[in-house]
């Protein structure tokens, strides 16, 4: 999904990336502004939507009861997949988002889940029988570019909105029974999102890194690298796109960078999931 | 199952003929020449419409008339079980080869001669009548994308539980086992575009069932009109002299 | 039976309530909770208020005090328009009678039809009457081309002897290489070679600015001619898409910013070219300056190929003042453009804050001040 631009204009977006002043103003390490919307899938354990400019992504997260796997008796499943609709352009009807939703899907998979990013232990009811699977969706409903932060973004809102039923595990069963539960109405958890790492996507393009490319400086980029990074500045996942290649000393830099942004971008993502819960309560 | 007590109360505390609560937003997707959010109930639908614009695939071009796709899909999230169904299955087929055509029958296809119109519904989340509620989007959005039509299309489905007709079944009383029937009307020229139904039916109380659906074709029409023009109004209002 | 319905639902709340109030069920009204009246239509719903367009997106990052400062904007907008036009908004949604005198003989045109000896509207807009012609003006359709348009579009094939345009139109618009100067300016014939040599002039993806100069009559493409001087490539500048609305047709299309050295050019289809000032008359050789750029690649080039950065400043402010007047929904107009861009200098607002809630509620109120000194200056 490119965008076809002239000479000019390509000269005119690299000139001003060179120059620290993009086309709409911002400088090479700006965000556009993130408004979150939480709870819009009353269905759903917790769901969020996102807008970064014309890029608009909605993600809800399902908690149900499932078995866990027979590798990891002591934890729970989370399963994310990523779906394009068909609203994002007639260029997307039938199968041909297809390889969009895929690559993205894989993606947020190796960011998020790397690392001890959910406490899937948390999740276990009983040991080795029961535990809640989380099913995260995405679904993408208009892209203008760095359609992987918004996604990641989306996943911590969701995450955060998401209240995960109390349950009361009857007691005094067989060792190869099949556990029975009773879900308490109106006691829920919260899941702890505070070690989720964000993932931030650094477009080289001429010599300079620019964060959150809108999608004309997308189709100018040679190469963009994804890194999902924590609170305490680990690195929980690291992903290379584009076809050119790069230089070793140009991606150690590239994560100096991004860990720099990340610090300011982490505490406007926690704004602003706050004001959408407090906005969403009232 | 009791699906209406004995004071005629339904399971959502409607009466057998209301309407669940609608909403309706023009103008959700940016990048669409026209887009409408409508809500019936819990039922949440977007639609975009792409067009009138040149037609990408040479063979298909149509001299004389415009070339109107359709395609439906449902989100994951969407339903209360969490299914994962491919985007071309079925269901989604033929769900969007009802609506081609409905739409189609009242666009005025022939004032734009070798162009194609796209229509895209995205269902967030389904609580019964997601062919109504789809229907009643793209029109929202193809009137908001100033494509000619010669009236407006409405849809709405009733059925028949307990030995009493009910108005708009939601997800529950559909999966009741009784017959549902989806009638889709032009508004102003009152003529049906589409009439489908499940189960059985004894003919006269098909009657009472599907006048009640066009019963709420009607009022849904009425709203639809309302909301038009008040986006209209406030267009011109802002846009100055 | 149709009485009971109608009577239910006229006991809904009143209809501007309806527009633009959105229910919003919160996560603890499930299906599951059957005995609660939420999905009662009679109980009163309060949530916040909402707008249309890309007004909705901006309205959910306004706090309370902004949204009610552009809604009190948005409020004297409607009075000035009621009390500037002579005759009120007459609004048509799509089917709708529209009130004709029958014997006078009336020009049914755009967006009518006849049905059963009754006009009807067939897209929603406002009717317009001119002597015996009614019509119905449509606001968010795709372009309507008319002749003598000034229009800014984008090169998508190149065929022999003509450039195939992408415009915001039904069709795409077709440049015939007879109807271009020839890049040595002499008027010559068009020999095959030139025909061979059309992508020196125009390439794939290039912008172009163009006049329109008919429609051809079998298939309803659009006809466009680029000879004078002012037409022809645009470079080193960005373009931007508005709804087509938005520009109304004026005298002037060019506009030569002097004090930010910025060229500006209004398509007519709501194609926006803004760009760094280029002489006009003066001809530059394309080609040379083309393939030796091209020869280098990004990082050999030298930083002074680029846009001077005042330059680019101003442009980028431009460009801003544009995007927030089409996301307002206001009619861009040359002086609109510069008030916005004026006020933004004048309180020290940055590039990139232009774009931010606070400065659209401002640009809100800056419009509303300047359309009610345009309308005490007409009266």
């Amino acid at each position: 999904m490119s965008v076809e631009l002239s000479f000019g204009e390509k000269n005119f977006i690299q000139g001003g990336i060179e120059q620290n002043l993009r086309a709409d103003g911002r400088q090479r390490l700006d965000f556009r502004p993130m408004p979150i919307e939480t709870g819009v899938i009353p269905q759903a354990t917790g769901s969020a939507r996102i807008r970064l400019g014309s890029t608009d992504v909605i993600v809800s997260v399902k908690a149900e009861l499932g078995r866990p796997n027979s590798h990891h008796p002591g934890k729970g499943k989370v399963v994310i997949y990523v779906d394009c609709s068909s609203t994002v352009g007639p260029s997307f009807q039938g199968k041909k988002g297809e390889e969009l939703s895929s690559e993205l899907s894989t993606a947020l998979q190796k960011c998020l889940l790397g690392g001890s990013g959910i406490d899937l232990s948390s999740l276990i009811l009983v040991e080795g029988k029961l535990c809640w699977d989380l099913y995260i969706d995405g679904l993408i409903l208009s892209s203008d570019g760095n359609l992987l932060d918004a996604l990641g973004a989306a996943v911590k809102a969701a995450l955060s909105n998401s209240l995960i039923p109390k349950v009361n595990i009857l007691p005094d069963l067989a060792a190869d029974e099949e556990p029975e539960v009773d879900i308490i109405d109106e006691e829920y958890t919260q899941i702890d999102t505070s070690s989720l790492p964000v993932i931030i996507t650094l477009t080289k393009v001429g010599k300079q890194y620019i964060v959150d490319a809108t999608l004309e400086e997308e189709s100018q980029m040679s190469s963009a690298v994804s890194i999902s990074l924590n609170r305490n500045g680990q690195i929980c996942g690291l992903i290379k796109r584009g076809g050119a290649g790069l230089n070793p000393s140009v991606i150690l830099d590239m994560i100096s960078v991004a860990k720099h942004v990340s610090i300011r971008y982490i505490a406007t993502l926690d704004s602003e999931i706050s004001t959408a819960e407090a906005s969403s309560a009232s | 199952m009791e699906f209406v007590n004995l004071q005629g109360i339904r399971l959502d505390g409607r009466r057998p003929k209301e309407l669940r609560q609608l909403c309706a937003e023009i103008g959700v997707v940016s990048k669409a020449d026209g887009s409408a959010a409508f809500e019936m109930g819990n039922t949440r639908v977007i639609a975009a419409v792409f067009g009138p614009r040149a037609v990408q695939n040479r063979s298909q071009k149509i001299a004389n008339r415009a070339l109107v796709r359709c395609e439906y899909s449902m989100a994951k999230f969407s339903t209360g079980d969490r299914v994962r169904r491919p985007k071309g299955d079925r269901r989604s087929m033929e769900i969007s080869l009802v609506i081609r055509q409905t739409m189609e029958a009242c666009i005025m296809t022939q004032l734009m001669p070798n162009s194609q119109i796209d229509i895209c519904l995205q269902v967030l989340q389904a609580d019964g009548g997601t062919r109504s509620a789809c229907i009643n989007a793209a029109t929202l959005a193809l009137a908001d994308a100033g494509i000619p039509m010669c009236d407006i299309v409405v849809s709405c489905s009733a059925g028949y539980l307990n030995t009493t007709p009910l108005l708009d079944l939601n997800y529950i009383e559909d999966s009741g086992g009784g017959p549902d029937v989806t009638v889709g009307i032009l508004a102003k020229m009152n003529k049906v575009t589409l009439l489908q139904m499940d189960n059985k039916l004894p003919f006269d109380t098909f009657e009472k069932v599907m006048q009640l659906a066009i019963d709420g074709c009607e009022a849904i029409s009425k709203y639809i009109r309302e909301v038009l023009l008040e986006n209209t109004k406030q267009l011109e209002y802002r846009r100055g002299l | 039976m149709a009485r009971t319905i109608s009577d239910l639902f006229s006991k809904k709340t009143d209809i501007p309530f309806y527009i633009s109030y959105i229910h919003k069920i919160t996560p603890n009204q499930t299906l599951k909770q059957n005995n609660q009246s939420t999905l009662n239509p009679r109980r009163h719903r309060e949530r916040d208020h909402r707008e249309m367009r890309d007004l909705k997106d901006l309205q959910k990052s306004l706090n309370q005090t902004q949204r009610v400062r552009l809604q009190s904007a948005l409020q004297q907008l409607q009075e000035i328009y009621s009390r500037a036009s002579s005759s009120p908004a007459a609004a048509v949604s799509v089917s709708d009678c529209i009130h004709v005198n029958l014997e006078d003989g009336v020009l049914k045109g755009h967006g009518t039809t006849n049905r059963n000896d009754d006009v009807v509207a067939t897209v929603c807009g406002i009717v317009e009457r001119v002597n015996k012609l009614v019509y119905v003006r449509d606001l968010r359709a795709r372009y309507k081309p008319e002749v003598g348009d000034i229009i800014v579009g984008r090169v998508i094939e190149v065929v022999s002897k003509r450039w195939r345009l992408e415009i915001n139109y039904s069709h795409d618009a077709v440049l015939m290489l007879s109807s271009m100067n020839l890049p040595d300016g002499m008027q010559r014939r068009q020999t095959s070679t030139d025909e061979l040599n059309m992508r020196s002039i125009f390439e794939e993806n290039d912008v172009i600015c163009a006049e329109v100069r008919g429609f051809n009559h079998h298939d309803g493409t659009l006809q466009l001619q680029a000879r004078s001087q002012k037409y022809g490539k645009l470079e080193r500048g960005q373009m931007l898409t508005v709804p087509s609305y938005l520009v109304k047709r004026r005298k002037q299309h060019f506009h030569n910013l002097e004090q930010y050295g910025v060229d500006m050019i209004l398509g007519c289809n709501g194609f926006i070219w803004v760009g760094e000032h280029v002489e006009h008359g003066v001809d530059v050789p394309v080609e040379t300056v083309k393939s030796s750029i091209e020869n280098m690649s990004i990082e050999e080039q030298k930083p002074n190929n680029f846009t001077p950065l005042e330059t680019r400043q101003g442009l980028c402010r431009i460009a801003n003042a544009i995007r927030v007047l089409s996301t307002l929904g206001f009619a861009l107009s040359v002086e609109a453009i510069l008030k916005t861009v004026e006020w933004s200098i004048s309180s020290n607002v940055e590039i990139k804050d232009m774009l931010l809630s606070e400065f659209c509620v401002q640009a809100a109120e800056i419009e509303v001040q300047r359309r009610i000194l345009l309308t005490k200056r007409k009266n």
